[in-house]
């Protein structure tokens, strides 16, 4: 018989993240299909837990566990892998489910391991067929899914955010049973964060709409001459305007390291694609990139794409955007700019 | 700016790593050793240890490039008298070969008066031949062809597996990615090479992370970087080419890896030659490997005179001709190159060997034109070189002029691929007065076994290119094909899409699978790989030459729509990102230098990366 | 104690990004179509992480960097060629799939392995490095379980930052939500360091570094043992590449004004 943990830690507020109760949503239905299987298991981290687990009382499940303390307050691995381990010994499940954040990417594989476990990272579906669970995860950046099943336990899951619907309920009053962990003596002190960029525009995954800056806008223009600070001022009054998450390709961002002019508040971090980013949008506009397969993988859950680019040849009209405006990136954003800006 | 370059002392170090130098290594690394795996001739700069043994590679990879061919492999097969095909991915012994005369079934094409006739010939003769969808498959096969008990091969993956077990003998250091600059000379000799610089802007100023080019120094240079390679063009501007020798004659070869329709009939082991279409002046060829995939091409040449010739356009009408697109409707692109080929064979043949210094593979000659085969000529002529050092490095002696002409020239000389070599000499010499000459020419040759050629003087490309209004007059007026230039330069591409489709070749009906437009074959068939921090390799000397220039063949012929227009319609741009190294535009350019008649106005210097085609 | 760092850094080859991939199924599970003629690279994020080493190697004297490599011998023969030229290096090579299959466990297994068998390594010097994922497998876990078998508790995922601060403590800085860095500071070795893009170009090829390399890399690829690695207990039942094929609306000849406003339509619709 199949018995279901699910594992969250809180955010720094107490709170519960979005990326949480899309994992508490698909744990909660994986139980429920799991023929006569108990109840959920909430096991929770955090600094505080209790308001956490009060907010999730309504959920239905059956137990709820924590474990709380001044050095479950921030992320880190000796601390989170101790805290989860605990919980885990203390179920004894058979899945364990868990929202893939940084902090769980980080923990939960090395808890697997210690306890003698299997994992799967990269979920985006979870189902059950004749009482066996089955999941469906990616491989090789986004571009090959498999379903699959497999015979260990316990077996923790690592569900991809935007994958689930959210849970939404009733708050009311849990019982949490605290559950005793010897903290490992950490050599580990977390400091603070730090934004990533020097300017506010990067990937914002509450952004309803992506932009692609690609490597054409840094290129020479139709007089011969790069425009690279007009290009930056172009792109970031769009993006501030539209209030779009900013992406890249990788071979814009790969000119810093070649030592070409580039746009100044571009890096890595900004790089959708195979070795970036798969961020989730409704929409995707990508200007000045060609949608090379590498780069357009990153593209997978963008729903509606539309691209403009000089070249009618380029990857996007090869059935990888929805709309393919063949015309000059440049022209066109500084006029969608003028008609942003006049409402 | 004095520079301080790094400076390594090797025993051989190698340009390129293709057939020849493949050949070269493979029997040499047998002889560095006893069973015991004790050095048999030691290091003059390491004593005690075998010779150091370097290749310098410029790809990022070995075997990286898509190359089908076939071959008798009689000099491969006598360096692996166990070779079994089935341990080298894609290799297939030759089953079933045919030639298709192919006829225009668009009526694009530009025939002659004796080509029409021709073409009325074989209709008129259809019940004679067997004629199907525009195409009469000649009788036999020339045995001056026939490639019986020879090999299909994917040199990419041959290369390959050349490649591992040199390198699983330790014996040999192979390193892609490390284009060679130029040899170094001192009093007519060479003392070794230099290596690219790195990390310089694109006109090879030093720029951040600045790495002077290494100097590796070597009692022997192996020269087998190919037609287009920089060191064995540096050596031929140094010395000269032999008397009344010249390199004017050549073509691309633009190939494809497809994977060919479901329930499509050809069998494994298959070769198609086709001659006589898209212009009766290009071959093609179609070789089936196992496992449902086919290596096919085309070969345009040199004395194809159209000012606006470009391989890919041709290629694709060439698929597209019902003989073969009935076998390849619905099949896929995989991958995807071209290359140049030097076709002067025996004619084009530079100085083989002087102090320090010894050529081997195509760069030196050795491709038969006539029978069109030139891997196993430049794994022999590898194999040669080798056996000639070898028996130098055991008695001792230096690699002087003399010692390698005794030890490797004569060893060439006296061998089948010189002989052969020979009678093929002027095959193609008769490609000169046409098309038809041409084919009588090496009809000629071919079965007189090179006692009977037709003559015909090679003329370098600027002298018989047309002028574009010459080539188009009667089919587009003068203002027309200005009108095509303003525009085209305007967009930035070349003129030969649209002038071709004005003088009736029609549109390519792109399928996304193996009708793709030029663009996104560089991205389907492969990755062209331009790593940071090198100089352009692409370099157009006088830009006085480029702005007389009316025709820019470079622009066309380009295989990977590197060159485009400049902005003032003068000297065009280069992009080094696109280059898939052909090295097309070296010869084709139509611009004479003004103090070197016989070469024209582009540098094709060396240059990391190039294509890494899908799957080799 | 020395002040260098023993860094061993976990890294094979993957498939080059640019190539189509087609799943086949085998007898032993799913694979790539063609996998073993795929040109391949070095896996990006080890590929970083391995530059990070070298040059952290440098700048510390007295310290040095192993490469431990899963993968085909022959496979992992040729990707030396290429990066053996960038940075020194001592390769410690295990002769196994590097096919994005395998179970991570099982892979983690073999690599801890390989690291307690390094001969003079020191653990109180050692920083283990590698990709925060591969580009195969993509789990993001295999470092975590090296380090956990090692008994490793200081550990670091998506670093794109480490500073070796004056009192011998290591500041990191790894991606987390919302585009920013969660700044830590860890004592010193040993760590797991599973790194991200990190800050440093891809070095040159230098002749030198190849031919020192050389030396390590040819015995190290003879003495390769076989190191199987599959993913027992598990049954694919399906693995599928998604067609994402859109019928595109390619739009030509169109007035940039009117392409704005179709545009500013579409992001406010």
């Amino acid at each position: 018989m199949e018995t279901v943990l699910y594992l969250t830690h809180t955010e720094s507020d107490g709170s519960l993240g979005k990326p949480a109760l899309e994992a508490l949503s698909a744990a909660l239905q994986l139980a429920q299909e799991l023929d006569g299987a108990p109840p959920l298991t909430i096991g929770l981290i955090g600094g505080e837990v209790q308001a956490a687990a009060d907010a999730l009382a309504g959920c239905g499940a059956g137990r709820f566990m924590g474990v709380a303390g001044a050095e479950l307050a921030v992320s880190r691995y000796s601390s989170d892998a101790a805290a989860a381990a605990a919980l885990v010994e203390a179920a004894q499940p058979t899945l364990v489910v868990a929202a893939a954040t940084s902090r769980f990417s980080r923990a939960l594989p090395g808890v697997c391991q210690r306890v003698g476990g299997r994992i799967d990272t990269q979920v985006t579906e979870l189902q059950v067929v004749d009482t066996e669970p089955r999941i469906e995860r990616w491989y090789y950046r986004q571009r090959m899914a498999a379903t699959l099943t497999r015979s260990q336990r316990p077996w923790f899951l690592l569900l991809a955010g935007g994958a689930f619907p959210a849970w939404e309920g009733e708050a009311g009053t849990a019982e949490v049973e605290a559950v005793p962990v010897d903290m490992p003596e950490t050599r580990t002190r977390v400091v603070g964060t730090q934004s990533a960029s020097a300017d506010a525009h990067t990937i914002r995954p509450e952004a309803d709409l992506l932009f692609v800056a690609g490597a054409g806008w840094t290129k020479k223009q139709v007089d011969g001459q790069p425009h690279v600070t007009e290009a930056e001022q172009c792109i970031r009054e769009f993006v501030d305007a539209a209030q779009a998450s900013l992406g890249s390709s990788k071979s814009l961002v790969d000119q810093g390291g070649e030592g070409q002019q580039v746009l100044s508040f571009m890096s890595h971090l900004h790089q959708v694609g195979q070795t970036g980013t798969t961020p989730r949008h409704r929409k995707g506009l990508a200007t000045c990139c060609h949608g090379e397969e590498p780069h357009v993988v990153g593209w997978r859950f963008i729903t509606e794409r539309r691209a403009i680019n000089l070249d009618a040849g380029c990857g996007w009209g090869q059935g990888k955007a929805d709309v393919l405006y063949v015309a000059d990136a440049f022209d066109v954003m500084t006029k969608v700019n003028e008609l942003l800006g006049e409402s | 700016m004095e520079v301080t370059r790094q400076s390594m002392d090797v025993d051989i170090v190698c340009v390129g790593f293709g057939p020849a130098t493949g050949g070269f290594l493979t029997t040499l690394a047998r002889a560095l050793v006893d069973e015991a795996g004790q050095p048999v001739v030691e290091s003059r700069v390491m004593p005690g240890m075998p010779p150091q043994v370097l290749c310098y590679e410029r790809a990022d990879d070995l075997g990286f490039g898509v190359s089908g061919v076939v071959t008798r492999a009689r000099g491969i097969r006598a360096s692996f008298p166990e070779l079994d095909p089935a341990e080298i991915p894609m290799a297939h012994p030759v089953a079933h070969e045919k030639v298709l005369y192919l006829q225009d079934p668009i009526g694009a094409s530009r025939r002659s008066t004796g080509v029409n006739l021709l073409d009325k010939l074989v209709s008129g003769g259809r019940w004679l031949l067997r004629y199907e969808d525009h195409a009469a498959e000649l009788p036999y096969t020339p045995g001056f062809l026939r490639k019986d008990g020879g090999l299909l091969l994917s040199i990419g993956q041959f290369n390959q597996w050349v490649a591992a077990q040199l390198m699983g003998s330790g014996l040999v250091q192979l390193w892609p990615g490390m284009p060679v600059a130029e040899p170094l000379i001192e009093n007519n000799a060479v003392i070794g090479v230099r290596l690219v610089d790195q990390g310089t802007d694109r006109l090879g100023n030093p720029d951040a992370g600045y790495l002077p080019g290494m100097d590796v120094r070597a009692a022997l240079t192996v020269v087998g970087d190919g037609p287009i390679g920089p060191v064995g063009r540096k050596l031929d501007e140094h010395f000269g080419l032999p008397p009344g020798h010249h390199q004017r004659d050549w073509a691309v070869g633009m190939k494809m890896l497809v994977e060919l329709p479901q329930g499509c009939p050809l069998e494994p082991g298959t070769v198609l030659h086709t001659i006589g279409y898209p212009e009766p002046e290009i071959f093609g060829y179609l070789y089936v490997y196992p496992g449902g995939t086919a290596s096919l091409g085309i070969f345009v040449p040199s004395w194809l005179d159209s000012p606006v010739r470009n391989s890919y356009r041709y290629l694709q009408h060439w698929m597209m001709h019902p003989a073969l697109w009935r076998y390849l409707r619905g099949g896929r692109m995989r991958s995807w190159g071209a290359k140049s080929l030097q076709e002067s064979g025996l004619q084009g043949e530079p100085y083989l060997a002087g102090d320090g210094y010894a050529r081997i593979g195509e760069g030196s000659g050795s491709t038969n034109v006539l029978t069109g085969s030139g891997v196993d000529e430049a794994w022999t002529t590898g194999t040669q070189l080798a056996e000639g050092v070898i028996e130098l490095l055991r008695a001792g002696q230096p690699f002087t002029r003399e010692n390698l002409e005794k030890a490797y020239v004569a060893r060439r000389r006296g061998s089948w691929v010189e002989k052969e070599g020979r009678a093929a000499e002027h095959a193609r010499d008769g490609f000169q007065r046409g098309i038809l000459t041409g084919f009588m020419g090496m009809g000629l040759t071919g079965l007189s076994g090179g006692r009977l050629n037709l003559s015909g003087s090679s003329r370098p490309p600027h002298e018989r290119v047309p002028s574009l209004v010459d080539y188009y007059r009667g089919q587009l007026s003068p203002e027309t094909i200005e009108e095509v230039r303003r525009e085209c330069t305007s967009a930035g591409t070349g003129l030969h899409e649209q002038l071709m489709e004005r003088s009736g070749w029609p549109e390519i009906p792109y399928d996304g699978q193996l009708l793709v437009s030029h663009q996104d074959a560089l991205l389907m068939g492969g990755k062209v790989q331009a790593p940071p921090g090198y100089a352009d390799h692409v370099v157009f000397l006088s830009s006085d030459l480029c702005q007389r220039c009316q025709e820019k063949l470079c622009i066309e012929i380009c295989s990977g729509q590197a060159i485009t227009p400049g902005g003032d319609g003068g000297v065009p741009q280069f992009d080094r990102e696109k280059c898939i190294h052909c090295g097309a535009c070296v010869w084709n350019c139509t611009q004479a230098r003004l103090d070197d008649p016989e070469h024209a106005n582009i540098e094709f210097r060396a240059g990391a990366g190039g294509l890494h085609s899908a799957e080799n | 104690m020395s002040s260098g760092f023993h860094l061993v850094v976990c890294g094979s080859l993957v498939p080059d990004p640019l190539q189509t991939l087609e799943p086949v199924t085998g007898p032993a599970g799913p694979a790539l179509k063609n996998e073993m003629m795929l040109p391949s690279v070095l896996d990006p994020w080890a590929g970083h992480a391995l530059y990070e080493a070298a040059h952290l190697a440098e700048s510390a004297p007295d310290s040095k960097v192993w490469l431990v490599s899963l993968g085909p011998k022959a496979r992992l023969q040729q990707l030396m060629m290429s990066i053996a030229q960038k940075v020194p290096f001592e390769l410690v090579a295990l002769d196994g799939s590097a096919g994005g299959f395998t179970d991570p466990t099982e892979v983690a297994a073999v690599l801890a392995n390989a690291v307690q068998g390094i001969a003079g390594l020191e653990r109180d010097r050692l920083l283990l490095f590698g990709g925060c994922a591969s580009a195969s497998r993509d789990a993001g876990a295999t470092m975590q379980m090296v380090g956990e078998r090692l008994g490793i508790t200081e550990q670091f995922l998506a670093v794109d930052e480490l500073t070796v601060e004056c009192d011998g403590s290591l500041k990191v800085l790894e991606r987390i939500e919302g585009a920013q860095y969660q700044i830590s500071v860890c004592a010193g070795p040993p760590a797991v360091l599973a790194w991200a893009t990190g800050n440093l170009p891809e070095p040159p090829n230098n002749p030198q570094v190849g031919m020192v390399n050389m030396r390590s890399v040819m015995p190290a690829l003879q003495r390769a043992q076989p190191a199987p690695v599959a993913a027992e207990g598990v049954k694919f039942l399906d693995v599928t590449v998604p067609r994402q094929q859109r019928d595109t609306r390619i739009v030509r000849d169109m007035p940039v004004d009117e392409i704005a406003r179709e545009l500013v339509d579409w992001i406010r619709g």
